[in-house]
């Protein structure tokens, strides 16, 4: 009990300390909203004074309250729910932007990142059990792919695959001519295909990362004892590898991997910009551009609750799976 | 399936794998003991883009200068072909070679001072101290990166590069940080330190000596994993436009030769060079930190071939040969 | 009990070898899309999701919906500068001094509801800008009265002839019957949005939407594309993709070496309308706190002639601009308004010599760098420019080149889009690469008083509304206020030539080059696209208000 008060209270700290991060950073950027918004317009058409001055009006903020009542406000509000107004998407609200965002993210980068743990772990078993053999020499490859920048390849493989060989779309989350979001099947078939690419180009450059850690666990695990004993006892290799070595093997990496499934949020944004995927990464980067305090700070929320979730659930877990993290302190 | 036993070659409790059987070697494989060749190849292709980024841009065309034949293929004049405005590959990708590794090591050795002043001072202090680093580092590590970058580096408004390397910092020493700790824990409570302790000495002194010296290996792990890491980061962040501005880095070429369209008009020369740079050295650096990692755990080396010296293998050969079994590895 | 691994492991395999047949599965489908039936696809600019917001009065109302599904009274054609074309309005007529302006309606129009267009409809629109003047986006100030069902008569306490083409073609005509039961229509979206243009509202989603004809529209016969499809694109290399694979018709993005790009696809085709001015923004005026060497008007000139237009022209904008002139008429189409007395036409090519003869008489002399140098400082210039226009950095660097060939240092600072803005309205800048805003119409008026009255300007460390150069001319002022007095065009155009005469010696904006927007269409389906020669032609970027619906009238079905 003591574990789980400890936890508790660090993930406590830690959500206090982002909200007030995500307080400060927008309101330390130059420029307002206003401006923004004129200066694009000014592109594309007539911006008389008469315009600047009802922009003012309609989405001036209330600078003028000192910065603590308007944190004390940010707080209320976000313990209501409300996560206030978009200026980019005037007049959509935050939390409309942010609902149909992010199940676009979260389906995409979360499968990716599934599979790519799943293959990682399981190559990783099989490099680890098999010292010394063929698929050793096959880790520095993946782990090359994993030194690649993540776009580069994301933009090779998008240019080959969508443009030249033309088997998978080039942008999209689906194709909007034949399916409407919904539970359809014409949805989901589409949903997957155009998300295809994306995942394929995120488990490649990750995989490798599951792999190596993987085969060195393998590796330690393999020379603890209680291997020697089951050898001893006569069990098949087969059992030894799945229920002693691996299953040990890959406590460390399901506490990785929990954490980067918090992350899966956060790294969506280089991927949505290749494939102009409707995620979330997308919506935070036209915030930016745009100076969208509101959104920013609704991302930046949503984003670090998802982190901070996924690492108390994984703590808790991990007390609950390894007995050994609760014996001593 | 058999085993080698190869626990006479090393002493495993031994936080430098130092060998017992030492006698027998010669020259290098004495002081670098268990060094395979992965250090070699990776070191040596580090030196190598490290030169070519320190030494060509003093002997390359200038990487500015503009002229009128456009976007063409690699040629004579211009090894790497031109940019869209006419400007030399090859040339930007000298110094953008050195604006990168620029950011890289400088990102490494920031993170890691803060990953030792967190991680391993405020570990060994103990305390209040200890317990208010560890839950600093594990906050700035649960904040979202990426995200955090953008928007930070959306309000520099130099974007030298400099203050890319230190947005980047800001996101990266906590993992380091608490790598650290955890093996500072386990150093903290080892005898030669209780020893030390005990006879008085300072612990600045303590921490310098018996502490860092045994944390160094993994410490330069995570250093390279922080030089590739920030050079990612900020290619990642020159594609969205939020890179370093006013030098080349990989990152910015990326950036120029994704919005001039490159790879659509064909313009490989221009698209992949950078990218295959950052591998490259990405790939080297894997390389180092694997012979690493080998030195560290010596259960990794003992039970991989290529973590068996030929030598040695050969000698093992003869022996088993002599003893008359026919098990054992075989060069 | 956890599962163990063998368990894990095989559901792990499992949901692998369900995904990858599910995948091979779908590849056997092609990736094209295939496009709606008798309907284009078009993008108004890579942006992200799309949101629902066809309020005509919101600020960041959907630029589509103003033109196809509202419609304005008067269509003003920015392009050629011809006389306003009705739309809701038939005819309108001011009186002697500006201060009363008579509109008379066109008959029969119905809403796409099927309530009659009245006059009650106009007053209502107008009305509500003066009620709220957050929604008052065309600055119209007076009063607005409807005096029968086909006539609306605007008053004005001042002379007003300037503030016409704002209020007749700039202005959203919404139903009252609508528009009167919105609880706030300062935030409302009007997701059901009720006009009188060729189009209505079919469906909507966060990727894409559909406009379908109106069936009720008074051009009779029109429109003859039945659907408009507009999709949600992030970044202009997946707009380039679509427009090359053919997924998408209607497109306004920029694309170097087009002729290259767009080849492998016969079907498609673009047009490079010229109309936006690009300058280096300088500021020019020591006495509102500008510093630097670019407040002497002898530097401004000097860089005006270094320049080389014709190698900035290719190797950043792939040839695609045109020639410019210092008084920032366009060619061909305001040669009446330029005066006689100054110089017509920018040069395409340096003119080295010119610009060493105005910097040594002004006091400067080369060092021994190459650079010149005064008292001691040498003539070094930061050019401002957004991190994301590759184009303009493009061009920044060769013009760098170009200078410094001549003497002058220039160093580039790109900065983010937000930093540029304020340091731009705040005047920290010594040159920024910008173009000048468009007026509602082609009179010169509208490019005069927004960026060279001296009212409109702030000292540096102010926000400027407008004129960010900070020029203070008090001759070009009185000008631009003789200006507004009168309607007549022979008068106005005497002032021109005095306000011309003016900035062409001062240049606070050293012009460049004339900005084409190129727009690039599909012609598998639909013809009738714009193809840059007619000289009746209208601006045909997608993003264009009310122009948006003038070029899909002119289409076809093949």
């Amino acid at each position: 009990m003591r574990y789980v008060a400890q936890k508790v209270g660090f993930y406590a700290v830690a959500l206090f300390a982002a909200l007030t991060l995500n307080f400060f950073i927008p309101r330390l950027l130059p420029g307002d909203p206003v401006d923004i918004l004129l200066a694009k317009m000014q592109q594309k058409g007539p911006v008389s004074e008469a315009t600047v001055t009802s922009l003012r009006l309609l989405l001036g903020s209330d600078s003028d309250e000192p910065l603590f009542s308007q944190y004390v406000q940010y707080l209320g509000n976000l313990a209501r729910g409300d996560l206030g107004i978009s200026v980019s998407y005037f007049p959509a609200g935050v939390s409309t932007i942010i609902g149909q965002a992010i199940p676009w993210t979260i389906a995409l980068i979360g499968i990716a990142t599934i599979l790519s743990f799943v293959f990682g772990v399981g190559l990783g078993t099989l490099a680890g059990w098999k010292r010394g053999s063929v698929l050793d020499n096959f880790i520095p490859v993946t782990t090359m792919f994993q030194a690649v920048p993540y776009f580069w390849l994301a933009l090779i493989l998008l240019y080959v695959f969508g443009s030249i060989l033309r088997v998978f779309p080039l942008s999209g989350g689906y194709n909007v001519y034949e399916a409407t979001p919904g539970l359809n099947w014409t949805f989901v078939q589409s949903a997957v295909l155009y998300g295809t690419l994306p995942a394929l180009t995120i488990i490649i450059s990750s995989v490798g990362g599951w792999l190596l850690g993987m085969r060195n666990m393998m590796v330690s695990t393999l020379s603890e004892d209680y291997i020697v004993t089951a050898e001893a006892k006569g069990l098949s290799p087969m059992r030894i590898r799945q229920s002693y070595a691996a299953r040990n093997a890959v406590l460390p990496q399901f506490a990785g991997f929990a954490i980067s499934l918090g992350f899966v949020v956060s790294g969506s944004i280089v991927t949505e910009q290749v494939f102009s995927y409707p995620g979330i990464g997308n919506a935070l980067f036209t915030a930016t551009q745009n100076n969208d305090y509101a959104l920013m700070q609704g991302i930046f929320l949503v984003i670090t609750l998802a982190v901070l979730g996924t690492n108390f659930i994984v703590d808790l877990m991990y007390g609950f799976i390894d007995p050994r993290t609760r014996a001593k302190r | 399936m058999s085993t080698i036993d190869l626990g006479q070659l090393a002493d495993p409790n031994s936080p430098t794998g130092d060998s017992g059987a030492g006698a027998g070697r010669k020259g290098l494989t004495r002081v670098f003991p268990h060094v395979t060749p992965k250090l070699w190849v990776g070191a040596g292709m580090i030196a190598a883009i490290a030169l070519f980024g320190l030494v060509f841009p003093f002997v390359v065309q200038n990487p500015q200068a503009i002229s009128d034949v456009g976007l063409s293929a690699p040629s004579g004049d211009h090894l790497l072909g031109t940019t869209q405005t006419g400007q030399d590959v090859f040339a930007q990708l000298a110094y953008a070679t050195r604006g990168s590794l620029l950011i890289g090591v400088l990102v490494g050795v920031v993170a890691m001072a803060l990953a030792i002043v967190f991680g391993v001072i405020g570990t060994y202090v103990g305390g209040f101290v200890d317990e208010a680093f560890s839950l600093f580092s594990n906050v700035v590590l649960v904040i979202p990166g990426l995200p955090l970058a953008i928007i930070v580096s959306s309000y520099v408004p130099q974007k030298g590069l400099v203050v890319i390397a230190f947005v980047i910092v800001i996101t990266s020493w906590a993992a380091s940080a608490r790598v650290l700790r955890a093996i500072t824990l386990s150093l903290r409570s080892r005898d030669y330190v209780a020893a030390s302790r005990v006879s008085g000495e300072k612990t600045w002194r303590i921490v310098a000596v018996e502490i860092l010296p045994n944390v160094l290996p993994v410490l330069a792990s995570q250093f390279l994993f922080a030089v590739i890491f920030a050079i990612l980061a900020e290619a990642g962040l020159s594609f969205l436009g939020l890179g370093v501005s006013g030098q080349f880095t990989w990152g910015s070429m990326l950036y120029f030769a994704q919005n001039g369209l490159a790879l659509r008009l064909g313009a490989w020369w221009w698209f992949v060079p950078p990218g295959l740079m950052i591998a490259l050295l990405g790939c080297a650096l894997s390389l180092m930190n694997f012979a690493i990692d080998e030195i560290i755990n010596p259960k990794l080396r003992d039970q991989t071939r290529a973590g068996v010296s030929r030598a040695d293998r050969k000698r093992l050969a003869r022996a088993e040969a002599a003893a008359g079994t026919t098990e054992g590895a075989t060069a | 009990m956890p599962l163990s691994m063998t368990n894990r492991r095989r559901v792990g395999f499992g949901a692998i070898a369900l995904a990858t047949a599910a995948g091979l599965a779908l590849t056997g489908c092609t990736a094209s899309s295939g496009g709606d039936e008798g309907g284009i696809t078009a993008n108004t600019g890579p942006a992200g999701d799309l949101t629902a917001n066809f309020n005509p009065f919101s600020a960041t109302a959907d630029s589509t919906s103003q033109g196809l599904l509202y419609e304005q009274l008067f269509y003003y054609n920015v392009l050629t500068g011809a006389d306003p074309k009705p739309m809701l309005g038939e005819d309108y007529e001011w009186n002697d001094d500006g201060t009363e302006l008579t509109v008379d309606l066109r008959t029969g129009v119905q809403w796409s509801d099927g309530e009659d267009f009245t006059a009650d409809d106009v007053a209502y629109t107008f009305q509500t800008m003066l009620d709220k003047p957050e929604l008052n986006r065309v600055g119209f100030e007076g009063t607005v009265e409807a005096t029968d069902d086909d006539t609306v008569v605007f008053t004005f306490d001042d002379t007003s002839f300037v503030k016409g083409p704002d209020i007749l073609g700039q202005a959203a005509i919404v139903p009252e019957h609508v528009f009167s039961k919105l609880s706030d229509i300062a935030t409302d979206p009007v997701e059901k949005p009720i006009g009188t243009g060729p189009y209505m509202l079919d469906t909507f989603t966060p990727q894409s939407y559909v406009y379908k004809a109106n069936p009720n529209y008074w051009q009779s016969g029109k429109p003859e594309v039945k659907s408009i499809r507009y999709i949600a694109l992030a970044n202009n290399t997946s707009a380039t993709d679509a427009i090359v694979g053919g997924d998408l018709d209607w497109s306004s993005i920029f694309i170097p070496e087009a002729d290259k790009v767009l080849g492998s696809n016969p079907d498609v085709s673009y047009v490079a309308t010229p109309l936006q001015q690009i300058t280096l923004m300088t500021c020019s005026n020591a006495d509102l706190g500008c510093t630097g060497p670019q407040t002497d008007p002898a530097v401004r000139q000097a860089i005006y002639k270094a320049m080389n237009r014709d190698q900035l022209n290719d190797l950043a904008f792939s040839g695609t601009n045109k020639q410019i002139s210092p008084t920032f008429m366009t060619l061909g189409r305001d040669d009446d308004y330029i005066s006689p007395d100054v110089e017509k036409e920018t040069p395409m090519t340096a003119d080295t010599e010119g610009a060493d003869a105005l910097l040594q008489s002004a006091g400067y002399a080369k060092g021994s760098d190459g650079i010149y140098a005064k008292d001691g400082q040498k003539l070094q210039l930061e050019i401002q420019v957004v991190t994301g226009y590759s184009d303009y950095i493009a061009a920044i660097d060769a013009m760098a080149e170009q200078l410094r060939a001549v003497g002058i240092e220039i160093t580039q600072s790109a900065k983010s889009y937000n930093e540029w803005v304020a340091a731009r309205n705040n005047g920290q800048f010594q040159l920024t690469m910008d173009s000048l805003g468009q007026g509602p119409s082609t009179d010169p008026y509208y490019l005069y008083n927004g960026n060279f009255d001296s009212t409109t300007t702030s000292p540096v460390g102010e926000q400027a509304i407008n004129n960010f150069a900070r020029y203070s001319n008090p001759t070009v002022d009185a000008a631009i206020v003789a200006a507004e007095q009168t309607d007549d065009v022979a008068a106005k155009t005497e002032q021109y030539f005095t306000i011309q005469k003016e900035i062409v010696k001062d240049m606070p904006y050293i012009p460049v080059l004339l900005q084409s927007t190129l727009t690039e269409f599909n012609s598998a389906k639909v013809t009738g696209w714009p193809t840059g020669d007619d000289d009746t032609e209208n601006f045909p970027a997608t993003w264009k208000t009310w122009d948006n619906a003038q070029t899909v009238l002119n289409l076809k079905l093949k």
